[in-house]
């Protein structure tokens, strides 16, 4: 079996397994609920990998888009009575505010440097959350209740199994789009601009308005995950905009592998499926967790998912099919 | 507030000198070999949990102020020659998770050993009073921090510029495989810089226990300060780092006088606004010193 | 040190078979018919500590119900998850605990974020909620849910006990370090009011963020104004810093300190020239005050989990024994593990514990209406215990201490389901 069927039959495998999740899930006790964490997850590392894996832009505080979707979609529900689907718009509006607003700042600034000033900009976005207790609850966050959906005559009431659907569906969209927009032209220039910003210029392409767009497009799958999440736990709060949060992102991105588009998933199943796992097994979990991050490092370099493909690619080093199964695999040239 | 200003900008300097040393280590680690060690604050814990160790069985405050970062030293080799040698020549975002591991494995066995509870660690009764110095009473184990952190970075200036090892430490953060060229074992060069990262971390914690509480979180909350002033005062720096060091001590207690709501995210302001202004940092350079 | 790729490969995916396969296999030694309790507390981070406590003092409890046979005949089970103070956790443990793990009651938490988003968590899964820990004021104030209790004091409780021992014993100028967020905000409004209905006066007021490792520029200020006492209202480690910082400084032999609550783990952690000062306390194992004289049940409690623990039982021990005793006594009561019916059984009703007099969980609000205690610090115990830190002064009853029924039927609605 070619490459490229291989991985077209896992996608379809995975998809239909997460489609028995509230099924399959209670057998290993994986509340369905965590299981609506790893996808929400999965399309926030999706955000990172936009930017870091695709663009070469390091975006360290991504959490501050996520967050800011969580608070949109919690402010408009409770003091607003924003319906469900509403209140996931506002959430996103608030983080593509949160983009227009900090991104013009952003662009100045390339590597390292850039990653610095999305956690500096991020933990500004925290304060202001943190101190406007009248308004969010500050450090004790705020509880929303879960809107009522009407639809024609009926009034749906969204429960844990029908959320998890919910973001099921929002899920595959978002990585069907993503993986859409990686093979565009645009997908395809801000490959190119990791590999060389300076040779994007010289052909004519204003590289700024690319990253400003992969910007805009992060922070509105930041803050669909964000919004979604807050729906999920009914609840929001300041560390959802914390650098930690962030780097929690960028964790599951590395884990997984970044520069493919199925890393994410990958890198959000290990991360909130080992983490509740383990937590309920042991106190003592930090150490075992600490102890996975360490192991994936040093066995998986490329994360979980992209060490794999490249060890399945290198066998197929010899056959015709390799460089386009690396294309269709939306693998970038590895470094 | 004029009369404030004064001791608070001493108290500033002071906390700046104490930033300072561990932006230094964290930064001498980054600029060699491009480790982002998110590990650095466990290791702070880990020399002021050694030295409670120590003083507990009777030693003096002073015999675990040396001894116990250089226990901490010899731990962070093994970690070194273990966890971080794979690493290098790879992208930072590798260190950076490998690290955060190494965090929280640390933490989880420090409150094995230790408890979750945080446990009582002074400074010796000798330093234990306050000291008159005119315009304001200061606690006397302040002062002696302050000394000590200046004796550090005085010895560590004059190691790197007037010793050869030194020499070839700042030779190697230029270019390492020239120096490897000549002759120089880079993995020995590595091993040391990192062991004296870890020694600075290490006398930086021992200080901090008498300082701050000692529990097995209670280095985290030095790093992201100490990272700021790295950036601040330039990676790839070390004058820079310190100067990083002292600004944003100075900064934080100064915006804690005039805008106390603020001085929390006075750090991140500076550090965007120097960020936009000039990126590499007040002396930042492309791995130059001083 | 060179891995072998393939070989590690195969080490981690046999790993991960491990970690999942304890998943398959249900929790070593249930008992199928035993009635399960969710406990949620953080067993890592900052409040491992307390967390820990509060888990301890209701293992006692379960110990001593399952040895009378437990509740309807059927034993009693601790399922425990680490909220990690975090809380989108805690409402994904409370959904593993209640949807997997079939538990009947949740009972925990420390962070007062984590009580809120699992009270409502609670709420939404029909469960009772026991808040031994969190005690910022919605919690049994806007937020209150028909099935959430609170053991520990709140905010207004805390700020109001310590104001008035403060008006009593030292004047009416004061000092505040606040801590710059929702709780400290609210110890802050709870002391204006003592202050402003007894003609006090805050002197200054030094804003501090959380986190707050240096307090040396806010010490600094506090001389000049010469105030009656300074108040520390911050917590936990933050607690610790101030106080050792305040003693560098010499502040502590000048003016009287305290604040509104302080518990015994940050002070044990202190060296013994920084502890000092009054202070409000929830309970205590070794006073009249706290435990009533002749009261049996306090001091076996204070005996056993002392023996059992190494060391002392402190106010978090408390709270969870009797949060949990009281909820597996209404069950009893009930003879139903139906969270209403349970709830109405929790209500109202009147009981002896471990502290001194009697309680009970106000029908209002579901606050848990007991006395509050202020003690001055024994900086080294005393020569028998050195863990005895706390000389009890007062003891401020609840009524006079905590808003008034009318008052938090403002902000509370039950909402009991119909």
């Amino acid at each position: 079996m070619s490459l490229q069927r291989l991985g077209l039959v896992a996608s379809l495998a995975v998809a239909v397994l997460l489609l028995f999740a509230p099924q399959i899930g209670p057998l290993i006790h994986l509340d369905t609920s965590i299981v609506s964490e790893v996808l929400l997850f999965a399309i926030a590392a999706m955000s990172v990998n936009l930017l870091l894996g695709y663009t070469g832009l390091p975006a360290f505080g991504n959490a501050a888009f996520f967050g800011l979707g969580s608070y949109g979609a919690g402010l408009s529900i409770h003091y607003f009575n924003a319906g469900f689907f509403l209140a996931i718009v506002i959430g996103i509006a608030a983080a593509l505010l949160g983009a227009l607003l900090i991104g013009p700042f952003l662009l100045r600034r390339r590597g390292i440097y850039f990653g610095l000033l999305t956690i500096a900009f991020g933990q500004v976005f925290y304060f202001i959350a943190y101190r406007m207790t009248n308004i969010t609850g500050g450090e004790d966050g705020m509880n929303f209740p879960r809107p009522l959906v009407h639809l024609g005559g009926t009034t749906i009431k969204i429960d844990d199994v029908i959320f998890y659907y919910l973001s099921y569906v929002v899920f595959f969209i978002a990585l069907i789009a993503f993986w859409y927009l990686v093979r565009s032209p645009f997908g395809h220039t801000l490959i190119a601009i990791k590999q060389n910003e300076v040779r994007v210029r010289y052909l004519g392409l204003n590289s700024d308005r690319f990253i400003f767009v992969a910007l805009i497009v992060a922070a509105l799958y930041a803050g669909l995950a964000g919004a979604l999440y807050g729906l999920l736990i009914m609840f929001t709060f300041p560390l959802a905009l914390d650098w930690h949060q962030s780097g929690d992102f960028v964790l599951m991105l590395i884990l997984g592998g970044q520069g493919s588009v199925w890393g994410p998933l990958v890198g959000a199943l290990i991360y909130v499926v080992g983490k509740d796992i383990i937590s309920t097994i042991t106190p003592a979990w930090q150490i075992f967790l600490g102890g996975l991050f360490i192991a994936c490092v040093l066995g998986f370099p490329k994360g979980l998912l992209g060490t794999t493909i490249s060890a399945l690619l290198a066998r197929e080093r010899e056959s015709d099919d390799s460089a386009e199964a690396a294309a269709a695999l939306e693998i970038s040239v590895p470094r | 507030m004029l009369e404030h200003l004064l001791p608070q900008l001493f108290n500033g300097l002071i906390l700046g000198a104490f930033y300072a040393v561990v932006a230094l280590g964290l930064s001498l680690i980054m600029n060699l070999t491009g480790t982002i060690n998110m590990a650095h604050g466990s290791f702070l814990t880990l020399a002021g949990y050694l030295a409670f160790a120590l003083v507990t069985r009777g030693t003096s405050f002073w015999f675990a102020l040396l001894v116990a970062p250089l226990l901490t030293v010899a731990v962070g080799i093994i970690v070194e020659r273990t966890l971080m040698r794979p690493l290098y020549g790879r992208e930072p975002f590798y260190s950076l998770l490998l690290t955060f591991g190494l965090s929280l494995v640390a933490e989880e066995v420090y409150r094995l050993i230790w408890g979750a509870n945080g446990v009582p660690f002074s400074p010796p009764p000798s330093l234990a009073g306050t000291a008159q110095l005119g315009f304001m009473t200061f606690p006397s184990y302040r002062l002696f921090i302050a000394l000590a952190l200046i004796v550090v970075i005085v010895a560590l200036t004059l190691f790197l510029t007037h010793t050869r090892f030194g020499l070839r430490l700042r030779a190697a953060v230029l270019d390492s495989e020239m120096i490897a060229a000549l002759g120089t074992n880079t993995q020995i060069l590595y091993m040391i810089n990192f062991g004296i990262g870890i020694l600075l971390a290490g006398i930086a914690g021992v200080l901090a226990a008498g300082l701050l509480g000692l529990s097995p979180t209670s280095g985290n909350a030095l790093l992201m300060p100490a990272f700021v002033c790295v950036i601040i005062g330039g990676m790839g720096s070390l004058f820079g780092s310190i100067a990083g060091g002292v600004l944003v001590g100075v900064a934080i207690s100064l915006t804690t006088l005039y805008i106390p709501a603020a001085s929390e995210v006075a750090m991140y302001i500076l550090m965007a606004i120097v960020l936009l202004v000039r990126p590499r940092g007040l002396f930042g350079e492309e791995g130059i010193f001083g | 040190m060179k891995l072998n790729r393939s070989t590690f490969v195969k080490a981690a995916a046999a790993g991960a078979a491990g970690f999942g396969v304890p998943a398959f296999v249900p929790r070593l030694g249930e008992a199928a018919d035993a009635i399960k309790i969710g406990v949620l507390e953080p067993a890592t981070g900052v409040y491992a500590a307390p967390g820990g406590n509060e888990v301890n003092g209701m293992e006692m409890v379960v110990e001593a119900w399952n040895a009378k046979g437990g509740v309807l005949g059927r034993k009693i089970e601790l399922v425990k998850e680490d909220e990690q103070s975090d809380p989108g956790v805690g409402v994904q443990k409370a959904r593993k605990l209640v949807n997997q793990d079939k538990c009947v009651a949740l009972i925990g938490t420390v962070s007062s974020a984590v009580s809120l988003s699992v009270s409502g968590a609670a709420n939404a899964l029909g469960v009772l909620f026991m808040d031994t820990g969190g005690h910022t004021d919605d919690v049994t104030g806007k937020d209150c849910h028909w099935n959430t209790f609170r053991v520990c004091h709140s905010t207004w409780m805390e700020s109001h006990a310590i104001g008035a021992t403060l008006l009593k014993r030292f004047g009416k100028k004061w000092y505040l370090i606040t801590p710059d967020y929702a709780y400290g905000h609210a110890l802050e409004n709870g002391l204006k009011d003592v202050a402003a209905k007894a003609g006090g006066e805050i002197v200054g007021n030094e804003l501090t963020p959380l986190g707050t490792t240096d307090f040396s520029s806010y010490l600094t200020k506090i001389e000049s104004k010469k105030p009656d006492a300074v108040l520390v209202l911050v917590q936990g480690d933050d607690a610790v810093n101030c106080l050792k910082q305040m003693n560098q400084f010499g502040l502590l032999k000048k003016f009287p300190a305290g604040g509104p609550q302080v518990e015994l783990e940050p002070l044990w952690q202190l060296p013994p020239e920084a502890r000092e000062g009054y202070w409000g306390i929830e309970w205590y194992y070794k006073s009249d005050l706290t435990l009533g004289k002749s009261n049996k049940a306090a001091h076996d409690f204070v005996a056993a989990s002392a023996k059992k623990y190494g060391r002392p039982p402190t106010a978090r021990n408390c709270f969870g024994y009797v949060g949990l005793d009281r909820v597996l006594t209404a069950m009893a009561d009930a003879k139903s593990t139906d969270t209403a019916k349970v709830a109405r059984a929790i209500e109202g009703v009147k009981f002896t514990s471990i502290f001194d007099g009697s309680a009970y969980f106000r029908k209002e609000d579901h606050q848990l209406m007991w006395p509050m205690w202020v003690a001055k610090i024994r900086p080294n115990g005393t020569p028998s215990d050195k863990y005895d830190l706390f000389d009890v002064l007062d003891t401020h009853d609840a009524d006079s201490i905590e808003q008034s029924v009318a008052d938090k039927a403002k902000v509370c609605k039950l909402n009991y389901p119909a």
